[in-house]
């Protein structure tokens, strides 16, 4: 028997090979085109065929997720502070914040490009305006939901409002603050693939647009691997990450 | 000794005809109306009623949170006309920082203290004596370095008793402090109360639902009737101090129980 922890690694791998051997076995049996779903073994050959041009286009699609997920947190922590510190501004910009949360990022694409011109600037942009939402939010509701009670003990020594927020108010929105980097991260990687397969030059998604353009399935799913493995990653090194700065919120 | 603050003689809180109202969904309702007391220098008092009475918010008001919409107050002869600096408090919810140790949950005050260049903040190689000789007094030797979430209800309640004490202040405001405590811890809260009380000096006002606790702590007793929250009763405790816990259920204790039941619940008493 193994441990309960050694299980959560070892079955979803173990599911993810038989899958792949799977579809390795009913490519071959079923005499599938290559065109239409190349099996795995051939993916991987490309894969390792193509290592250099797939890492250029990863590097930049890394380096784009990230300008875009950096300029989102900045962004997104002031203004979650604004809107979780003021019932003004929470009011006022609240419900436009929504409001444009629910615009699919997808369709400002063309616009970014219009002004931008094809390239790096509009998908760094798509990964910010999809990675700031949840940043913004969880700062936020951190903020407003802050004990009356500690407030009135800290008012009561004569505390500033700006005391409050940097003795209490900061540290408690943490947890919350760091949970919502990992959805950020995965938002922003999301935007810049968007963006990159529609309007780029450089990128995964560039890649796979000019792959399919050229009915190149193999280097396709070779792209999709990539992105798959880039964003497990970048979730990943984020929960890590939250885990580690606000253990203090995770006490069994 | 010419500071008019400290003579004995100037009560430490004194509200005249104090009312306060708020606009709220179904138009003004006023919370409270005509409170007038005087609350003595190192006395404690304990405010009693049914709920919706007012009870917390004549707590507020005390503590300058809250600005009293008719009449004043004065602590040591000042008017209250915003948040007092000289104030601890403690509630039903101990709100601890959960980031922060049992010592540095302590230390919060000083450091606001400090940073807003308070005289009354001790040098800062004084501060973990004190909040250690504190937490000592309360019972919580050795508990510095845990982290809240360690601590049971009643561990956790007597960390925010200590920092509601740490900077010494001279009025103590505790709004249900032991509700959520078990009956037994409840009242080793009761004699902490008194221990503390008896080392230091500070003037105690208390909300609370629970007669006995009124009783056992309190010189001084307000029962308070609502729509308006105004004082209804005026009861004097003089049991001996120290008290203990068999004075409740002695002569006097079981009388006043009786007495303030019958204000708080007419006809409740004698019908059953």
């Amino acid at each position: 028997m193994i441990g309960p922890r050694a299980r959560r690694v070892v079955l979803p791998l173990g599911v993810f090979v038989g899958l792949v051997l799977v579809w390795e076995a009913a490519v071959i049996m079923l005499g599938v085109s290559p065109i239409v779903l190349p099996p795995p073994s051939g993916v991987a050959a490309t894969m390792a065929r193509t290592a250099g041009p797939i890492a250029f286009h990863a590097w930049h699609t890394l380096l784009t997720t990230l300008l875009g997920f950096a300029s989102a947190v900045v962004l997104g922590l002031l203004l979650g502070f604004a809107i979780g510190g003021s019932a003004v501004v929470n009011d006022a910009v609240y419900p436009l914040l929504v409001g444009f949360n629910s615009i699919p990022k997808a369709a400002v694409v063309p616009l970014l490009v219009m002004w931008f011109g094809i390239g790096t600037v509009p998908a760094v942009l798509t990964a910010f305006l999809l990675a700031f939402f949840p940043v913004a939010v969880n700062v936020a509701v951190g903020l407003a939901t802050l004990e009356t009670e500690l407030r009135d003990v800290l008012r009561s020594l004569g505390a500033s409002r700006w005391q409050v927020f940097r003795k209490v108010g900061v540290p408690r929105t943490m947890p919350l603050f760091f949970a919502s980097l990992k959805v950020a991260v995965s938002s922003a990687f999301v935007g810049s693939v968007i963006s990159e397969t529609v309007a780029s030059n450089a990128g995964i998604g560039y890649l796979m647009a000019v792959a399919a353009s050229d009915f190149n399935t193999r280097l396709a799913f070779g792209g999709l691997a990539v992105l798959a493995a880039m964003g497990v990653l970048l979730y990943g090194i984020f929960a890590v990450i939250e885990r580690r700065m606000t253990a203090w919120a995770y006490a069994e | 000794m010419n500071d008019p603050h400290c003579a004995r003689g100037v009560p430490a809180v004194t509200l005249r005809d104090v009312g306060y109202a708020y606009v709220g969904a179904g138009g003004v309702t006023e919370a409270l109306a005509g409170v007038s007391l005087e609350i003595h220098r190192g006395g404690t008092v304990a405010f009693v009623g049914p709920s919706g009475c007012g009870k917390s918010t004549l707590l507020k008001l005390i503590s300058g949170l809250l600005n009293a919409t008719a009449g004043t107050i004065a602590v040591d002869g000042q008017p209250v006309h915003g948040p007092l600096r000289n104030v601890g408090m403690a509630f039903q919810n101990p709100v601890l920082l959960p980031w922060r140790t049992v010592l540095d949950n302590v230390l919060l005050p000083l450091e606001i203290l400090r940073e807003n260049g308070d005289p009354r903040a001790p040098a800062s190689d004084l501060w973990r004596d004190r909040a250690v000789a504190l937490l000592a007094v309360v019972g919580l030797k050795g508990a510095e370095r845990r982290q809240p979430r360690e601590l049971s209800g009643g561990m956790r309640q007597r960390v925010s008793l200590c920092r509601a004490l740490i900077h010494q202040p001279a009025l103590l405001l505790l709004d249900e402090p032991f509700a959520a405590l078990d009956a037994f811890t409840r009242e080793e809260m009761w004699a902490l109360y008194q221990r503390l009380r008896a080392e230091r000096e500070f003037t105690g006002v208390l909300v609370t639902h629970d007669l006995r606790e009124a009783i056992f702590l309190a010189d001084t007793i307000y029962v308070l009737a609502s729509h308006p929250g105004r004082v209804a009763h005026t009861n004097r405790v003089t049991l001996p101090r120290p008290r203990a816990l068999a004075q409740l259920y002695g002569a006097e204790g079981s009388e006043l129980m009786r007495i303030m039941r019958e204000q708080i619940r007419p006809g409740l008493e004698s019908a059953s």
